[in-house]
């Protein structure tokens, strides 16, 4: 499913590095803010995506 | 526009209460609570809240088979379509289909992405960014993501369509910046949407030069035939079926079909058929691709029934049933093959199929068939 979505994102022309599914149980804290950190740093390389301003 | 309006508008009062639509329509038939005779007569007698949130307003296909043969022409899919607006308005709405995934791809592109979906055409053949002919594709590269697990290799459609247009010595506009045609968020009750969708569609093919854009999706072409004047005005440019093209390019001598072996039946899609009109160019091609391998269905031309679901909302046991229904009766007439003519009675169709393992039939749509059979 999530590959799809990927492959959809690709023809709509929005980075597949936008979308991320991860499993965390609720005993790995520090797990869920790693993951969390690095996906936030990731969108902010990214920058602004094409939504919205494309033609 | 409110119900009022629209009962005006499609002058629902004429109606006789004959029964004749509900009668012809094929989920009354499966679904018995369900009767575009009585959402008429409550709509006059102002029984409109009731209507409106009530989920029959999304089990209607829009197929048009109770138009056809209403004898007092109330044009019931319209009048279906300005009651869903309604309903919209009033925050009620349908039960989407995969998940809403199409309809996300829609909302997408009306705020504006740059696609890039074009791969494959470069590869099927040659295209070009201006030219006279633009090929409108439509969905078809998002379908052949979501389907593929049933199967279904949506594009086959679009490379079929670029061979045989290349072997005619046409090179089409393919542009990756093409958007949905908008047909589904207007019968899903959005026209917002669906105005987006088709400004920049016409702003794109209006930069392209063309001066004529084919479809080989009858969705498209009815919206850019029927409603895209409606909302914009003269388009400027030229809207053909692929279909028509290619009788016309087998007429000049352009296209040469051999007569394969196999043995046929042809599926009308509503839009192609009951709305556009379309009943010719689609037989004349399998009469001189298939010969005497071409059978009817029973249901066949006005009479024909809808592929079970529309607009990627409300697929329901109804709609499979109605599908399982189609499909033996196309195995009925003896064809083994049961020939589509628009991607989603295709999706649809070979969906119902998967659950049908003893059933010895094959869908293939009518564009593959004419690239297979080219001389
Ligand atoms: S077929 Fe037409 S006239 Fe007859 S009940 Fe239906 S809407 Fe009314
Ligand atoms: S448009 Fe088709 S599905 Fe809708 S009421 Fe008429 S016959 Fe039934
Ligand atoms: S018939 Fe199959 S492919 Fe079509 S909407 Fe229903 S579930 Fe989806």
């Amino acid at each position: 499913m999530i590959e799809m979505v990927r492959e959809l994102m690709d023809l709509l022309g929005i980075d597949r590095g936008r979308l991320e599914l991860q499993w965390v149980s609720s005993a790995e804290g520090a797990r869920f803010a790693e993951i969390v950190t690095s996906f936030t740093h990731r969108i902010m390389e990214l920058g602004k995506s094409s939504l919205g301003v494309a033609a | 526009m409110n119900i009022g309006e629209s009962i005006n508008l499609y002058k629902t009062y004429y109606c006789l209460d004959c029964g004749v639509c509900t009668g012809s329509c094929p989920v009354s038939r499966v679904l018995p609570t369900f009767s575009p005779r009585l959402i008429v007569e409550k709509a006059l007698l102002q029984m409109g809240d009731e209507l409106l949130s009530d989920r029959d307003l999304w089990s209607c296909l829009t197929c048009g088979r109770c138009y056809q043969r209403c004898p007092t022409k109330i044009d019931f899919p319209e009048f279906m379509r300005n009651l869903r607006e309604e309903a919209i308005k009033r925050g009620l709405a349908p039960a989407l289909a995969h998940h809403g995934m199409l309809q996300s791809v829609m909302e997408f592109q009306a705020e504006g992405v740059r696609q890039k979906k074009t791969d494959w055409a470069r590869e099927a053949g040659k295209i070009a960014d201006r030219g006279e002919v633009f090929y409108f594709v439509g969905c078809m590269p998002y379908f052949d993501v979501i389907f593929r697990d049933i199967g279904v290799d949506s594009l086959s459609i679009g490379r079929s369509v670029i061979k045989i247009l290349n072997a005619a010595g046409v090179t089409p506009v393919v542009s990756d910046q093409e958007a949905c045609c908008g047909h589904d968020m207007l019968w899903n009750g959005n026209p917002e949407t669906f105005k987006k969708l088709a400004a920049k569609n016409i702003e794109l093919i209006r930069g392209s030069g063309a001066k004529k854009v084919v479809f080989s999706c009858p969705e498209g072409y009815y919206t850019f035939q029927h409603h895209y004047p409606q909302y914009f005005g003269e388009l400027g440019f030229e809207v053909v079926h692929f279909f028509d093209y290619v009788q016309q390019m087998i007429a000049d001598g352009a296209l040469k079909l051999s007569d394969g072996a196999g043995t046929y039946t042809f599926h009308d899609p509503c839009r192609l058929g009951r709305m556009a009109k379309i009943y010719d160019s689609p037989r004349a091609i399998l009469g001189s691709l298939a010969g005497e391998g071409f059978r009817e269905m029973e249901r066949n031309r006005e009479n024909a029934v809808c592929c079970g679901t529309t607009g990627w909302a409300n697929c329901s046991s109804g709609s499979k049933q109605i599908q399982a229904e189609r499909i033996r009766e196309a195995r009925a007439t003896g064809a083994r093959t049961l020939v589509t003519a628009c991607p989603k009675c295709r999706i649809h169709l070979s969906c119902a199929l998967t659950s049908m393992e003893e059933m010895d039939l094959e869908v293939k749509d009518l564009t593959t068939l004419i690239s297979e059979s080219m001389r």
